[in-house]
């Protein structure tokens, strides 16, 4: 906090009205995220206690029986892996492109779309999903259906590819001209002023990006239950068959679940189980920007 | 205070927004139908010609029957819509809810494949067969006289309607497990259209929602050949039938019990007619 937040004009410690109500917005947002968090756990320790650790390794997901999320927390993986793989050449390439290559004037046009697209709701996503991509999926890869882990990873990277690209991009952007200058006297092409001296200036911002767009492609739910097939199975190595994720499974299953019991519980363990996958992502991530800072 | 004139406008601004809109919300009654997707035309149908002469805004969401009883018993709707019974595992838990069961009209089920499939020649098929197929032990079409093409296996969610009476019919079990399944739907709409994109698919559905790309098939049952019509379901010799429920928490009051009645008076069952389900003054089993 600065000092004449805290100290006002006449030099006695008092906090202006203002500060007060900065503190109350940041306080109110501590106590949402930790509120969620004690939820989530409270809501889903019946589950635990009857299941144990057999709830993260269990296979079977039968309501009054047993409850096993590793079908889900595979899903989960394999989708979300399967849509970074797919996203990272497009989005570092298109933001490179943008940012070193394009004329000021045209960049903005460019970035105005990125902006536009990386607002569109899951759902569009999702009805454009189904009419066309399970189908081309299926007659471009001769499968039985193209209702798959792949098609919903595929689909995934398409919605992610706006967000990752524009942040990328507004990362590589924000990198100082000193640095291009410095290059460019040095003799440097402008693709190796791009590939070598603005991308590792820019490293941290993207991983940013990357993980922003992790987080939501882990956390979607409706485009993914409409192209996935829905069927709880472990999928082994194969990613064209249908399957399941931890979002499209409480969508299918939260109405009516609610208050019924070790089923909602179920699913609250499941919704915890998320809230922890995306909490190791972004500390890993951070760990990982620091690590190369330094 | 007068450098904070700008927050107290603001404050004043939106509470002058804020409190009439929060009055208009409350005026007239609000009915809240929730629940399966079959019953879900007849409702809104009836909610809307309902509207024209009462106050009351009725509001309609799909959701699926498990949905409906759920909701209904847990006090987050008015008046539930179920396609099929209240199990025993629900009429046990929710008993403190006291919920009552107001039959609109009828339905049936039936058993469907792609247009593909149909025209290659499945055209009947048994119980026995169907549970091979969801069971995972026929997995071509080929062993039940279609052509040499892997089935793909189109499930419902566990707690629709539509799959407890097709599940009762085929296995004798609502609840039965499927090892054949390879995709899992909702509602009749998104059957529909995974049946309908797929060349090798079987499913269930409602007669309504059977189409050119969708065929219904005939049951072969005991030798007998029932074709999945209206007219079997009339003669009552269709197997897979079942009731078109509104639901609610004790006896209905008010309003609710006015849209009820409206619903099975005589011009509600009009409206279950032109939804294309049986009303249940014509049914004689």
């Amino acid at each position: 906090m600065r000092a004449d937040l805290i100290y006002g004009s006449t030099g006695t410690r008092y906090l202006e009205p203002v500060g007060w109500v900065f503190a109350i917005m940041t306080f109110i947002f501590l106590v949402c995220a930790m509120g969620l968090g004690i939820f989530l756990v409270v809501e889903s320790v019946p589950v635990l206690r009857s299941e144990g650790l057999g709830f993260w390794l269990g296979e079977n997901w039968w309501v009054g029986e047993s409850f096993g999320a590793l079908p889900m927390i595979c899903g989960s993986l394999i989708v979300t892996g399967l849509a970074i793989i797919l996203v990272l050449p497009v989005a570092l390439s298109g933001a490179l492109f943008t940012s070193e290559y394009l004329p000021p004037s045209f960049r903005r046009k460019v970035k105005g779309v990125m902006e536009l697209l990386a607002g569109v709701p899951g759902i569009i996503y999702g009805l454009l999903g189904v009419s066309f991509l399970t189908v081309g999926v299926k007659d471009a890869l001769n499968l039985l259906d193209g209702n798959t882990l792949f098609t919903a990873g595929l689909l995934l990277a398409i919605m992610v590819l706006p967000t990752v690209l524009t942040l990328s991009e507004d990362a590589l952007h924000s990198v100082s001209s000193e640095f291009r200058e410095v290059a460019e006297s040095l003799g440097l092409t402008k693709l190796q002023t791009a590939l070598r001296v603005v991308l590792p200036q820019a490293l941290p911002g993207i991983v940013g990006a990357v993980l922003l767009g992790i987080g939501r492609a882990m956390g979607e739910t409706i485009a993914v239950m409409l192209v996935i097939g829905s069927l709880d199975r472990v999928p082994g190595f194969n990613i064209f068959v249908s399957g399941q994720t931890i979002p499209s499974k409480l969508g299918r299953e939260a109405a009516e679940a609610l208050g019924s019991g070790l089923h909602w519980n179920a699913l609250m363990g499941l919704g915890l189980t998320l809230f922890i996958m995306v909490a190791i992502l972004t500390f890993s991530g951070t760990f990982f920007i620091k690590r190369s800072s330094q | 205070m007068r450098r904070y004139k700008r927050v107290w406008v603001g404050l004043v601004m939106f509470l002058t927004v804020a409190i009439p809109l929060a009055a208009v919300a409350d005026t007239g009654l609000r009915i809240l139908i929730v629940g399966s997707s079959t019953v879900l035309p007849v409702a809104s149908r009836s909610a809307e010609k309902f509207m024209e002469s009462s106050s009351s805004r009725i509001l309609v969401n799909a959701g699926g029957s498990g949905v409906g009883i759920h909701s209904v018993a847990g006090g987050r709707a008015d008046i539930g819509m179920a396609s099929r019974e209240i199990s025993q595992d629900e009429s046990k838990r929710f008993e403190k809810a006291h919920l009552k069961i107001h039959t609109a009209g009828l339905d049936a089920v039936a058993c469907v494949v792609s247009a593909e499939i149909y025209q290659a020649g499945v055209r009947k098929l048994t119980p026995m067969q169907i549970a091979g197929i969801y069971m995972g032990k026929i997995r071509n079409w080929q062993e039940v006289g279609g052509p040499n093409r892997e089935i793909v296996v189109v499930d419902k969610e566990r707690h629709r309607g539509t799959r407890h009476v097709f599940m009762q019919y085929v296995f004798g079990n609502a609840s039965q497990r499927t090892l054949g399944t390879h995709l899992v739907t909702g509602s009749n709409n998104e059957e529909q259209a995974k049946v309908a994109q797929s060349d090798s698919a079987i499913g269930m559905l409602s007669f309504n929602w059977t189409n050119d790309d969708v065929k219904a098939v005939s049951l072969l049952d005991q030798g007998k050949e029932i074709s999945p019509t209206w007219e079997s379901v009339k003669r009552g010799s269709y197997p897979i039938v079942r009731k078109l429920n509104f639901i609610t928490a004790g006896e209905p009051k008010g309003e609710i019990k006015a849209f009820i009645d409206f619903v099975k008076g005589p011009e509600g069952q009009r409206i279950v007619a032109e939804s294309g389900y049986i009303p249940i003054g014509s049914f004689q089993p």
